[in-house]
């Protein structure tokens, strides 16, 4: 014989009506990803960018880096592939669609770098909008990385003292610095001074070989 | 994203620990499905003579639940809705395969999970059905060669009703909703019509 | 739990004292335990609703049941005959690196939760029976060899579809897929299309 099964009215009409106003909702609702609102001060944000406080150079992250600086978080924001091949020690792959959603950590110091540096400062824009203050991007990118710490090309008429410096961070990266005749009438082109200012793949393509090749 | 949910998804632990997550949940599920009726082939079975529709009103309850719940965690920022994994859509095998199943169905009175249910309160028919179960996949995989190409054909990936109605996903999810109550009015009214007698009773001497 | 006829108060009748008592033919009998009714299944189905809630937010995945059984099969059919199993292409599909182990596999993990927590919702309800559940119309082997066929119909109109009510239905059903719905459709035509043939079964 089939046994009864036991009928709760109270119990059934409280979830009838939980589902219908459940429901209800969800047509006025329409979607259930919630654009999220982020919200910047714009004069605030223009006196940071005016003030150059929002990057760090290639030198200032590498020291970061080097003198492992508390809750140091650098996010590259470049392909899979990319990513792969080369990136800063210690950096985590992060695409901006992640970086408009990812968990934060308020007492972090964000660093973004993308290969020329644009995507960099738009991931730089977002985490601002989302309310992260401690984030600064690489102006000149992966390429500022390579040219200022991987492979500096220093004036021979710099003072011993900086030279020195320069070199013994290079070498902790595993790059090499090279001295550079002054003599030569053009002064040493720099991505930052917009002399190499479409850099090409190629040139960060042989400067990872080179360092690959060094790295045995 | 606030809640970081699904959390496996999110690296928050690992295969050990989805193992154990995977028999607790286990447990629950077959202790509702028990506790509602399912793993009585007789009284599931009285869904298709529309005598007992507690098949319709589980079911449906069920997926009415999840179903808000995937909605509203999701607008309020805790789950990720794209992490969750959607069955995907392969139309003409997922026809004709319903068809097939569900002749099994009401030829075994059990499904695949309620029969396991069966089989643990000692139901012998459903120790049959999941037999009957191996055997059917063992019979399928040595036809795949044959049928393989069917069985991969007219697949969409994740198709989802909003996507297929062009309609805004909360509509649709409110409108399941109004389709599930819907049924479960028709199904009340059926049952009362089964318990009324049609023929006057026999009297018991 | 005797059988010897005893007055309401359990005295034996049949001895002095009963001339007295009244005349009461009351037997003690075994009192089976009697099975407790169902939940409504409104609750259980909510019940069920949270679970596969909590599976969504756990897993991103929701439940299943035949792909156990694939599992289960694969399995089998690669210790029987493995140069067999890694040549079809449905087995492979369920073996990573040689044999798959049923024991790693979610799904299976998850059944044998089900038998667990099947046992224990019907043991504490006196619902446990070693039994054979059928209509009057037909014998206890007819329905077993129904069942048996019925699974295997099931069998194989579940890994046509990739999944049942289960995994299509309750999962497929709540993430809003086309094709579980479809399923579930064509599942129930399929069902009410048999059932006629098989109302005997359960009369």
């Amino acid at each position: 014989m089939t046994v009864d099964a036991r009928r709760r009215p109270g119990i059934e009409r409280a979830l009838a009506i939980v589902a219908v106003v459940g429901g209800a909702l969800a047509v006025v609702a329409g979607s259930p990803t919630r654009a999220t609102r982020g919200s910047v001060d714009v004069t605030e944000l223009a006196r940071i960018v005016e003030h150059e406080e929002d990057h760090v150079t290639a030198v200032e992250l590498a020291t970061w880096i080097r003198d492992d600086k508390p809750r140091l978080r650098v996010l590259d924001i470049r392909a899979d592939s990319e990513f792969a091949d080369f990136h800063i020690p210690g950096a985590t792959r992060v695409p901006l669609a992640e970086i408009a959603r990812m968990p934060l950590d308020s007492a972090a110091t964000y660093v973004l770098y993308s290969e020329g540096g644009t995507h960099a400062a738009q991931g730089w824009f977002l985490l601002r909008a989302r309310g992260v203050k401690n984030v600064f991007f690489l102006r000149g990118g992966l390429y500022e990385w390579l040219e200022q710490v991987m492979n500096p090309r220093v004036a021979s008429t710099t003072p011993q003292a900086q030279r020195d410096s320069i070199r013994a961070l290079t070498l902790w990266f595993g790059g090499k610095m090279t001295v550079v005749d002054s003599a030569s009438t053009t002064t040493v082109p720099s991505v930052l001074d917009g002399a190499l200012s479409t850099p090409h793949k190629s040139d960060t393509r042989e400067s990872i070989k080179k360092i690959r090749r060094r790295a045995c | 994203m606030i809640g970081g949910a699904p959390f496996y998804e999110f690296g928050r632990f690992g295969e050990g620990t989805s193992l154990v997550i995977a028999v607790l949940l286990g447990i629950a599920f077959g202790w509702f499905l028990e506790q509602g009726g399912m793993g009585n082939a007789r009284k599931l079975s009285g869904q298709f003579y529309l005598t007992d529709l507690s098949v319709l009103k589980l079911m449906f309850s069920a997926i009415v639940t999840a179903m808000l719940g995937l909605f509203w965690l999701s607008w309020a920022g805790l789950l990720d809705l794209s992490r969750v994994y959607v069955p995907e859509t392969f139309i003409a095998p997922q026809v004709v395969g319903g068809l097939i199943f569900g002749a099994g169905f009401a030829t075994g009175g059990l499904c695949p999970g309620t029969s396991c249910v069966a089989a643990a309160t000692g139901r012998k028919d459903g120790l049959a059905l999941i037999a009957g179960m191996l055997a059917g996949v063992f019979v399928f995989g040595e036809a795949f060669p044959a049928i393989g190409q069917f069985a991969d054909s007219t697949g969409r990936g994740a198709w989802t009703l909003p996507q297929a109605f062009g309609l805004s996903y909360g509509t649709v999810v409110g409108g399941i909703v109004a389709v599930a109550l819907g049924a479960f009015a028709g199904a009340e009214w059926l049952e009362r019509r089964a318990e009324r007698p049609a023929r006057p009773m026999k009297v018991v001497a | 739990m005797s059988d010897v006829a005893t007055t309401a108060a359990g005295q034996p009748l049949g001895t002095a004292a009963s001339s007295r008592a009244e005349v009461t033919t009351t037997t003690r009998v075994r009192v089976r335990r009697e099975a407790a009714p169902y939940a409504s299944p409104y609750v259980a189905g909510v019940g069920i609703g949270v679970v596969l809630l909590l599976a969504f937010v756990l897993m991103g995945r929701g439940l299943g049941a035949s792909g156990a059984f694939s599992s289960v099969v694969a399995a089998a059919v690669s210790t029987a005959a493995p140069s067999h199993a890694a040549g079809n292409e449905f087995y492979s599909r369920y073996l990573s690196d040689g044999a798959a182990n049923p024991l790693r596999d979610w799904l299976v993990l998850e059944i044998i939760g089900v038998v667990i927590g099947g046992l224990a919702s019907a043991g504490l309800a006196g619902r446990v029976r070693w039994t054979t559940e059928r209509g009057a119309g037909i014998t206890d082997r007819r329905r077993l060899v129904n069942a048996f066929v019925g699974g295997t119909a099931m069998g194989v109109g579940a890994k046509l579809a990739r999944g049942c009510t289960s995994g299509l239905g309750l999962t497929g059903g709540a993430t809003l897929s086309v094709g579980s719905w479809l399923f579930v459709i064509a599942a129930f035509v399929g069902a009410y299309a048999t059932a006629p043939l098989l109302r005997r079964a359960w009369r």
